[in-house]
């Protein structure tokens, strides 16, 4: 989905949202109160400047705006895949980020991911997956591994996974399968802002989606592990 | 003089590192093998699986003082982070973080997520992200230790980086996408992935040390990370705008620095380091001559 019609659908009272090359950042307002908007465009690959650009607005966002929530718009073509890159230790840089998102948790931010895009494996991991709920809207492609490098990497064939593919969700692309998972709170094809401001409007940012894999059947032994470890 | 036998951390299995960290018989596992919770999603790939789902996850003692600990074993499926062995990771975190032992120790040895379970492996490993920010949000620290023979990449790459600090082998290998990875996708050119001076030069434990990512760079020897795990263990630093800052800062101050560096020779040039010599080095000799 574009971004101009994102925006506009997601925040009907009006937004003040600028696009900075990838970097989308601004402020909205929904049901009369601001929220922040930090998000990623024109299937950027996320890598140790995108992080260090980003983890700088949400930390602008914690400071100057205490609690209030946080919209991240998510479009991405997975993690910046290069040696200078992983030689500055970009695992270091993501997990920097991660951080970023886990110190507005603390100081009672409420973090929502909307992808509306690509989201790709480690791209996905740095900006979205770490939020208290993960939406999709129309457009919006998850994905690790497309099949056919899933295919080389595991010498298996092609048409075996293609074959597999349509009976279960663990392992091919896309957003159904996502969200069968649990990697998806919800998702929506209609009404996104009255959406968005339920989902707000819950005090819950417990990491439930163990137990959502659970209901949606996609992923049934997680959570039961989860909680016997746990005791 | 006496020579103390190395015990090889990279050659280890994972209960083997397990029993040679902790103080002796001090380890409890909780879902040991005989416990079978298997991967439900490879007997359809016709793969082969383990009654650990590749993780060993318990309780013991260091020095005395309680720890939990989880230990991939890179032996069955490259240490592969599938649905249940990230379960596993994430209910010990989860643990840690109601019961507040002294430290998590987390030993990783895993090519990332097991491609199999794709979407399940992906969605774990960031659950076990959470999970770990959580613990250290509740006081407890997750020391991450690297140095097996699978290296630390993908989900498990950035997971390991979470954590408060690192203890790591000059053996160890630790980055988002793996060489191979690089290379399938972008070329030989841009990655040669048999080339293993380069890979460990690129993604190894003494790079890692000398960014500052890795706290401790110890030999391969199953003792010595004992001891650098002792030295590490305190109550994790609470998240502040201030500590955030502080890490952005020195993390664009790397890129301004070594931006246009496109092999660890030349970052080890720009540190001042004979980059000839610094592969050659033991973990001690790097340790003392590392730039501040």
């Amino acid at each position: 989905m574009e971004l101009p019609i994102l925006l506009d659908q997601l925040f009907p009272e009006g937004h003040r949202v600028a696009v900075d090359d990838w970097l989308v950042s601004g402020e909205a307002t929904l049901g009369g109160r601001p929220v922040a908007v930090l998000g990623t465009t024109n299937d950027v690959f996320i890598g140790i400047r995108e992080a260090v650009a980003l983890s700088d607005r949400l930390l602008d966002i914690v400071e100057k705006s205490p609690g209030i929530p946080i919209i991240m718009l998510v479009d991405n073509n997975g993690q910046r895949m290069a040696l200078d890159e992983e030689l500055l230790v970009l695992p270091e840089y993501i997990a920097h980020l991660l951080r970023a998102q886990q110190l507005a948790r603390n100081n009672g931010h409420k973090l929502i991911s909307v992808v509306y895009g690509n989201s790709i494996a480690g791209g996905f991991i740095a900006f979205g997956m770490l939020a208290d709920r993960i939406v999709s809207v129309p457009g919006a492609e998850t994905s690790v591994m497309k099949l056919e490098a899933i295919a080389r990497v595991t010498k298996m064939p092609l048409e075996k996974l293609q074959d597999l593919a349509k009976q279960v969700s663990v392992f091919a692309p896309g957003c159904e399968n996502f969200f069968r998972m649990g990697g998806l709170h919800e998702m929506w094809t209609d009404d996104f802002s009255n959406r968005l401001q339920k989902i707000l409007a819950s005090d819950d940012a417990q990491d439930i989606r163990a137990s959502l894999g659970n209901e949606r059947g996609g992923r049934k032994a997680a959570q039961a592990v989860i909680a016997e470890v746990r005791g | 003089m006496k020579l103390t036998p190395r015990i090889s951390f990279y050659e280890a299995s994972a209960r083997q590192r397990v029993a040679g960290l902790l103080d002796a018989d001090s380890f409890r596992e909780i879902l040991p093998p005989t416990e079978q919770r298997i991967s439900p999603h490879l007997g359809m790939f016709d793969a082969p699986v383990a009654f650990d789902d590749g993780v060993v996850v318990g309780e013991g003692t260091l020095e005395g003082k309680e720890v939990y600990i989880f230990a991939q074993e890179g032996k069955f499926r490259g240490g592969s982070l599938g649905e249940v062995h990230a379960a596993k990771i994430t209910g010990l975190l989860r643990r840690a973080a109601i019961r507040k032992p002294a430290a998590v120790l987390g030993l990783f040895d895993s090519g990332g997520v097991r491609l199999e379970e794709a979407n399940a492996g992906e969605i774990g490993s960031t659950e076990i992200m959470r999970a770990i920010l959580e613990a250290q949000r509740a006081g407890v620290p997750v020391i991450g230790l690297l140095g097996g023979s699978c290296g630390c990449f993908g989900g498990s790459g950035i997971t390991s980086s979470c954590c408060d600090a690192l203890i790591a082998s000059e053996e160890a290998r630790l980055s988002v996408s793996g060489p191979e990875v690089i290379e399938t996708v972008m070329g030989v050119e841009a990655f040669d992935s048999r080339d293993r001076a380069l890979v460990w030069r690129t993604t190894g434990g003494k790079n890692r040390f000398l960014f500052g990512k890795v706290a401790t760079l110890v030999d391969d020897h199953i003792p010595a990370f004992r001891m650098a795990a002792v030295a590490l263990i305190k109550p994790s630093e609470p998240l502040s705008v201030e500590s955030l800052r502080a890490e952005r800062t020195r993390l664009a101050r790397r890129i301004e620095d070594y931006g246009s560096c496109t092999d660890a020779r030349q970052v080890w040039a720009r540190m001042g380091l004979d980059a000839d010599r610094v592969p050659d080095m033991t973990a001690a000799e790097l340790t003392a001559v590392k730039p501040a």
